[in-house]
This record gives C-alpha cells, sequence and structure tokens, in this order.
C-alpha cells in the first residue's frame, strides 16, 4: 500500500474513534417552532383546498350562465325577422310608428 | 420506540394528531441532530438546519412509503438537507501546516515517523486534522469521505441515505480519496 494511503488511513482510523458528543435534547422553543410550522403548512393545505372548491364552483357558475343564455341566444338570432310577424301587436306597433313618421315630417 | 409504535404515531400524525407529531419529532430528533452536527456547513446554526428538517419530514408524512425504517427516510433527508446547504459554498481553504496546531503538528509527524496506530491521546488532534483535510474538498465529497472513512458506512448504506447510485459513489469516493492524499502529500512536505 502506498505510504501516504496508508498514514491516511490510519489517521481515519484514529479519528473515528473520537465519541461524539451527545446529542443535547432539543433546544428550548424548537419543539413549539416545528410544531407552529406543521400548522402553518397545514392551514396551507386547507387554503389551496378552499381555492380548489371556488375555482369548481366558478366553473360550476359559468357552465350554468352559458347554458341560461343559449335559448335566448338562439332566439336572438333566428326570431330578428319573424319577430314582426309573431308579435300579436306587429301591425299595430308598424301603424303607429309611420304614424309619428309622417307626423314629424315637414 | 417499537415499529409498531412508530407506525401508529405516523398514522395519527397523517391525521393531524398534534400529540402524535411531538412524539415522532422526540422520536426522530437524536438521529436528525446527530446528522445535522457531523455534517454542519460552517457558519450555519445547528438548531436551524434541525428544524428545517424536522419540519419537511413532518410536513411530508404522506410521502413516507413505509418500505423502510421510518429512521432511515429521516436521515436521507437530512443528509440531503445537509448537502443542498453546503452545495453552494464557495470557499474551501487549503491545509497549510501553519494551519495546524502543535498537537496537530505532532502527529502528522508521527504518523510518517511510525508504522503504529497513533495513541488514543492523540484521537482528537486527528480528528482536527481530518475536519482540516475535508474542509478542503467539495461539499458532496466531504459527506462522502466522512460516511464512509468516520461512519465506516458501506457503499449501500451510503446509496440508501443519499440516493446515489453504487458506481456513483465509487467513482466520487475514488476522486475524493485523491483529492484527499494529494493535499496530505503537500502537508507531508511541508513538514519535511
Amino acid at each position: 500500500m502506498n505510504p501516504l494511503d496508508d498514514q491516511l488511513d490510519r489517521l481515519f482510523r484514529a479519528a473515528g474513534k473520537v465519541h461524539p458528543g451527545a446529542v443535547p435534547a432539543p433546544a428550548y422553543g424548537l419543539e413549539t417552532r416545528v410544531l407552529a410550522a406543521w400548522r402553518a403548512a397545514n392551514a396551507g393545505e386547507v387554503s389551496g383546498w378552499d381555492l380548489a372548491l371556488l375555482v369548481r364552483g366558478l366553473i360550476v357558475a359559468s357552465v350554468i350562465m352559458v347554458i341560461s343564455l343559449l335559448p335566448a341566444l338562439k332566439s336572438s338570432r333566428t326570431g330578428e325577422t319573424s319577430e314582426a310577424s309573431t308579435t300579436p301587436y306587429a301591425d299595430f306597433a308598424q301603424l303607429a310608428d309611420s304614424t309619428v313618421a309622417s307626423n314629424d315630417a315637414p | 420506540m417499537t415499529d409498531a409504535e412508530v407506525a401508529a404515531c405516523l398514522e395519527r400524525g397523517r391525521t393531524g394528531d398534534e400529540k402524535a407529531i411531538l412524539e415522532l419529532f422526540h422520536y426522530m430528533h437524536p438521529q436528525v441532530a446527530k446528522i445535522v452536527q457531523s455534517n454542519l456547513p460552517p457558519r450555519e446554526s445547528a438548531e436551524d438546519l434541525i428544524q428545517q428538517v424536522c419540519v419537511k419530514v413532518i410536513s411530508h408524512l404522506d410521502q413516507f412509503s413505509g418500505k423502510v425504517p421510518f429512521l432511515h427516510w429521516v436521515s436521507r433527508i437530512a443528509v440531503n438537507t445537509c448537502l443542498n446547504q453546503i452545495r453552494h459554498e464557495k470557499r474551501r481553504p487549503e491545509v497549510r501546516l501553519a494551519d495546524l496546531s502543535e498537537d496537530e503538528a505532532t502527529v502528522v509527524e508521527h504518523l510518517a515517523a511510525s508504522p503504529g496506530e497513533l495513541d488514543a491521546s492523540d484521537h482528537v488532534a486527528a480528528k482536527e486534522i481530518v475536519d482540516k483535510l475535508l474542509g478542503a474538498l467539495k461539499p458532496a465529497d466531504r459527506l462522502l469521505m466522512r460516511l464512509m472513512y468516520l461512519e465506516g458506512r458501506n457503499v449501500d448504506e451510503i446509496a440508501a441515505l443519499t440516493g446515489w447510485s453504487p458506481s456513483l459513489i465509487k467513482v466520487r469516493a475514488f476522486r475524493a480519496r485523491a483529492q484527499l492524499r494529494r493535499r496530505y502529500r503537500l502537508l507531508m512536505k511541508e513538514t519535511a
């Protein structure tokens, strides 16, 4: 074996025999801080859950809104031309419009 | 704590039982403190790092699969947290003879002069020299040398602790050992 390797090995063996000092008890307040951090992390999870619920609620509300608007959109597209003939008072309305128009004319 | 008690505590901890969390904290604290103290980055507070590891463990209890003992899992988190903490460390001072105390210089001379093991009275000085030599290595190499030569862990144990593959450990150990040899040679040259 390389003499340097041998010396290093002996050095490490000697160093390894040094007992690490006794592990001290948890420092004052460490337990409380760890518990507080855990609670904060849990609280974070709850607010995340709330956020997910809020997003789902918004999606459902949007879907309901779109569904409720669909018939109105449909009728506005198809009904513009036929509105005059389908409305029962359409003739009276037309008559009133032409009267106003003729009275206003100089 | 027996394995069954730990498992029961983990179950209660996952459901948010504070008492169980405290029991787990007291159970893992000695192991975490030991790892943090032996791999403590310079100028870093051990208490802060212990807290960081403990919080990480109890916040991720859901991720503990139970395939390995709880303390092994904790050790792995502790080792990786220390490694992350020291990864960006820039300063790696070279060891010079002038940096050694009188006792340490005597140990170096003794190692060169005699083939025998060092006396028990020299062990502390030997540890100081080793710490100084390791301080000149990259953080990952330092951790590896410490686990391998000071704590006497084998490749499989180191793989379980660090998550590195056995081949990576062997290559890294070979290079780190070569670095150590080079630095030790420089020290010996100064002694001669």
